[in-house]
């Protein structure tokens, strides 16, 4: 299990950045990873791999017309 | 055809003449900030800054008030000029000028002053082919 | 009709001259007071009192209002008011966004102040022409136009009969009227509402900025709150301001080269970062249409669902690739690199009085998209775009036709109201036709248009005390309050924003606040000190723009590169900073990140208790319907029930098993109902006022609004 957002998320062996992403449908365009308060560049989202227990930060920048 | 200062970073000396010639027949006076071409250094290579005439900057002035003259040259009207500056934010080359003694940008007019006093040919006179002008054709956009 | 006649035609009622006088650090210090009962034009200086309390835009619109109405004033009334304001950053050329005007009135819908923020190019001209305000009173017999000559120095009203009514013909023949020639209209502004203002409470006024590019008069609104309907109740046809020099300095600024520097920061900012993020420059707000629909936040339906399948057809990519004219300068004023205001060119219009004309619509911005769109299941471009089209030049607000004929559509298909009540129209969801029928009869005057075009508010009342509908439903169900349609956000998953539409001065529009992402998706104000907190700093933030004249949008909708580094990026602390240096460029004002928030609370505790002044403001207001908090019919609920379900369990230790569907709702009900109430104590506790919603006269001590006026009309209610 990690935390998405302060929220419990189930984790799998291997997942990224972007496989949580396409999971939650996170497609805003201004968003701020970070894991375990660390920055993750949008280059590395299919790369960096989540740990289980990490405490992952999806934070969408707020918008609206 | 466009008219063009063409340059090669390579010659350069970073002697300033250039600037100097360019300060001073623009706006009488021997001011780097006030000039036209501005040769900066870029990890220790002289890099020379000057406008392409690409014309990016005719579509982004909201009054028209940048267009291009029967040499091709990319001139401001600065009568109808307001002073935004999006040409100076928007520039891919970042050439076009801005000073805080002016509410209006300024621009390279590639009127060759600077390249006949270039001692090293870093920069020179040359032209280029219509097709490599970016603005749009706003006659063929709107149908009118 | 040839502009000659039009004019000859004009009979002269008044005329002033005025010194044209200059602006010194954004202030001209007078306002143009006209009373059109009485033809009478007036200067009126802005005194320093308005400047420290007031600041500038709807703050002096809203003061100006207060004076010029009393207690039992209504909206027809010839006292109530049009104030047109910019503020005092208004009309700087440098930095995005920085030519609104801020128009106030006491409205139709809600009976109470309503404030509006709007482009074009009027209020920086009316600036230049020497006025901070334009102050407008009265009502006339026959229609009138009032036009400042900025150039000269006159003020003249003129009655004028022949001219069209609708915003694109009138737009178009005051520009041709008053400019000097091709060059000199954009130097031209004109104010105008529609034939739809005129029978209708949802009606606008378009404010034009001419398109050198594509040689049009472009329209920006003023949408929410029926200000056109006051217009056209006053016989006002438009208004004209003429000023032909515009530079870059005119305001007179403090320090001009900080505005320099500050704007082309954030041009090269938008340069490089905006086809990155928000893609602005391309499809402005409508950006965001595939991305709520995502996040299931898209009004569907009368906001029933907030998502649907077709969506994809009114994608942002749609309009690009189809539709929007792509690469041009598209600023509502100049120097908006954001350029947001975005238009499709040679449109054929399909249906009512300018069918098979070629026009441009202005948008469609993703209010438009939403609330003509999916809101009424009409998921076809070409028909978003047609009421788009129709909706500006009749002078009726997008947003409020939209949600008001989502409501009507759901009466139908629930057959609360039937095709003899619409007089032969079928309502259904999805039904362009019928939609586009709705808005051409507002136009007319006539039929169930003008129906739908009394609001939501009216709307519940007739349909219970006239066809026996069950008036508690369609309390559910109509997504008004305090009389104004809601924009076009489903907030039924975020308690912050259920605050933020429902604890707002004018009504359920996002511009005070949008938290729906912090709340919601991030999570990041779980408590609800942590959300009355947002709900306490966006609502400053968010007011101050329109104390200064400036647009929201270049704050949030372009961040910086390094935004995320910072220790809170949901406020972008950069272009915070931004706006700090350009009030000081402008005005020499050195202000922190406190006194923005303490001017604008000064403005917002003011606007509150002009709302008590009136009979409205008080905790009985703030109750919003229960669509906007959660599933009001069994579809609902059971369209979604894996999240409602274990809502339940999660969050109340509700035990769903073999529980109906009713049962489960009716928990949930009261529990979400509960949290909204919670949610409103916290908030009233941190803007300062008691339980009712009233400001306590300790609080406006503490802001120096204690003025004898408005301690009168709270100190019976602490």
């Amino acid at each position: 299990m990690i935390k998405v957002n302060n929220r419990d998320f189930q984790w799998e062996q291997g997942m990224t950045v972007d496989d949580i992403m396409k999971i939650k449908k996170f497609s805003w365009p201004k968003i701020i990873v970070k894991i375990n308060g660390q920055h993750v560049e949008e280059e590395d989202y299919k790369t960096r791999i989540v740990n289980d227990g990490d405490d992952v930060q999806m934070l969408h920048l707020l918008a609206g017309g | 055809m466009v008219k063009y200062l063409a340059k090669d970073d390579l010659k350069c000396i970073q002697c300033g003449t250039c600037e100097e010639v360019c300060s001073s027949a623009y706006f009488k006076t021997k001011d780097r900030f006030k000039s036209c071409i501005q040769i900066n250094e870029e990890q220790g290579k002289p890099e020379i800054s000057v406008c392409s005439q690409c014309g990016k900057c005719i579509d982004i002035c909201p009054v028209m008030a940048i267009s291009r003259d029967k040499q091709g040259i990319v001139r401001i009207n600065k009568k109808i000029c307001v002073g935004c500056f999006m040409c100076v934010g928007f520039c891919p080359e970042l050439s076009m000028r801005q000073h805080d003694d002016y509410i209006e940008p300024f621009k390279c007019i590639a009127c060759g002053l600077c390249a006949k006093k270039c001692p090293t040919g870093a920069i020179s006179m040359a032209e280029k082919d219509d097709s490599q002008s970016q603005e749009l054709k706003l006659d063929k956009l709107f149908n009118k | 009709m040839d502009i000659k006649v039009l004019r000859d035609n004009h009979k002269l009622l008044a005329e002033y001259k005025y010194e044209l006088g200059k602006i010194d650090k954004g202030y001209t210090g007078r306002s143009l007071f006209v009373n059109i009962s009485e033809n009478k034009i007036e200067s009126k200086p802005v005194s320093q009192m308005m400047k420290d309390k007031f600041v500038g835009g709807k703050g002096f619109g809203l003061w100006y209002l207060w004076n010029a109405t009393t207690p039992s004033t209504k909206w027809n009334d010839p006292e109530n008011e049009i104030i047109i304001c910019g503020g005092p950053v208004c009309g700087i050329t440098q930095y995005p966004g920085s030519g609104k005007s801020l128009v106030c009135s006491i409205s139709p819908a809600t009976d109470m102040p309503i404030d509006s923020n709007v482009g074009g190019y009027f209020g920086p001209l009316l600036k230049f022409s020497g006025w901070d305000a334009l102050e407008l009173q009265g009502k006339s017999e026959k229609d009138i136009i009032i036009v400042i000559d900025g150039n000269n120095g006159t003020v003249r009203i003129e009655e004028a009969s022949l001219e069209a009514v609708d915003g694109h013909v009138l737009g178009e023949q005051l520009t041709e009227m008053y400019a000097d020639n091709e060059e000199d209209k954009r130097n031209v502004a004109v104010v105008t509402a529609g034939s739809g203002a005129e029978h209708t409470r949802m009606g606008l006024l378009n404010f034009t900025f001419y398109d050198p590019r594509r040689k049009v008069a472009r329209l920006k609104q003023a949408g929410r709150g029926g200000i056109g309907t006051v217009f056209r109740d006053k016989k006002v046809k438009a208004l004209v301001v003429k000023f032909s020099s515009v530079k870059g300095d005119l305001n007179n600024p403090f320090d001009q080269g900080i505005l320099n520097r500050t704007g082309i920061k954030l041009h090269k900012e938008v340069h490089d970062l905006d086809p990155k993020q928000n893609n602005m420059r391309k499809i402005g707000t409508a950006n965001i249409i595939e991305v709520m629909d995502e996040y299931d936040l898209l009004p569907v339906m009368n906001y029933q669902y907030g998502n649907h399948p077709d969506t994809q057809k009114i994608k942002s990519t749609v309009f690009i690739d189809k539709y929007i004219t792509q690469g041009v300068q598209d600023g509502c004023w100049y120097g908006c690199s954001l350029a947001c205001a975005k238009a499709a060119d040679n449109f054929l219009l399909k249906t009512g009085p300018y069918k098979g004309h070629k026009v441009t619509v202005d948008g469609p911005e993703y209010e438009n998209a939403a609330g003509l769109g999916s809101n009424c299941a009409i998921f076809d471009p070409e028909g978003i775009l047609e009421l788009n089209f129709y909706c500006d030049t009749y002078g009726i607000d997008t947003i409020s036709f939209g949600t008001a004929t989502a409501f009507a559509m759901e009466c139908y298909e629930r057959g609360i109201i039937n095709k003899e009540i619409t007089g032969g129209l079928e309502l259904n969801f999805g039904n362009f036709d019928s939609a586009a029928q709705l808005l051409h009869q507002m136009s007319k005057g006539e039929g169930f248009g003008v129906v739908v075009g009394q609001g939501i508010h009216r709307m519940k009342e007739l349909f219970a005390e006239k066809y026996g509908a069950d008036a508690d439903f369609l309390f559910d169900i109509g997504m008004e309050q305090k009389g104004l349609e809601y924009s076009e956000y489903g907030s039924k998953e975020s308690l912050a924003q259920q605050g933020g539409y429902g604890l707002t001065n004018k009504g359920p529009q996002h511009d005070e606040a949008w938290l729906i992402f912090m709340d919601m998706v991030n999570n990041q104000i779980p408590t609800f000190e942590d959300k009355a907190e947002a709900l306490h700093y966006f609502p400053m933030f968010r007011t101050w723009f329109g104390l200064y004249g400036l647009c929201k949008l270049p704050w949030n909708d372009i961040a910086p590169a390094n935004n995320k580094f910072t220790s809170e990026p949901a406020k972008i602390p950069e272009h915070v900073q931004n706006y700090l240096d350009i009030v000081y460029g402008v005005t020499g004002k050195r202000l922190g990140t406190d006194d923005m928030v303490r001017e604008s609370e000064r403005v917002y505790n003011f606007q509150r208790i002009f709302n008590i002044r009136l009979g409205k403001g008080l905790r009985k207001n703030d109750k919003t319907p229960y669509r906007s908090m959660g599933p009001v019919t069994k579809e609902e609920y059971e369209s979604r029930q894996e999240r409602y379900d274990g809502q339940l369990k999660e969050k109340i230790g509700y035990d769903v098993t073999g529980k109906t569907t009713e049962e489960k709702m009716a928990v949930l009900r009261s529990y979400r109902e509960d949290q909204y109430e919670k949610l409103t104590d916290a908030v009233y506790k941190r803007r300062g006022w008691n339980s009712n919603g009233v400001p306590t006269i300790e609080h406006l001590k503490e802001l120096g609004m204690d003025l004898p006026e408005l301690i009168e009309v709270v100190k019976g209610l602490q």
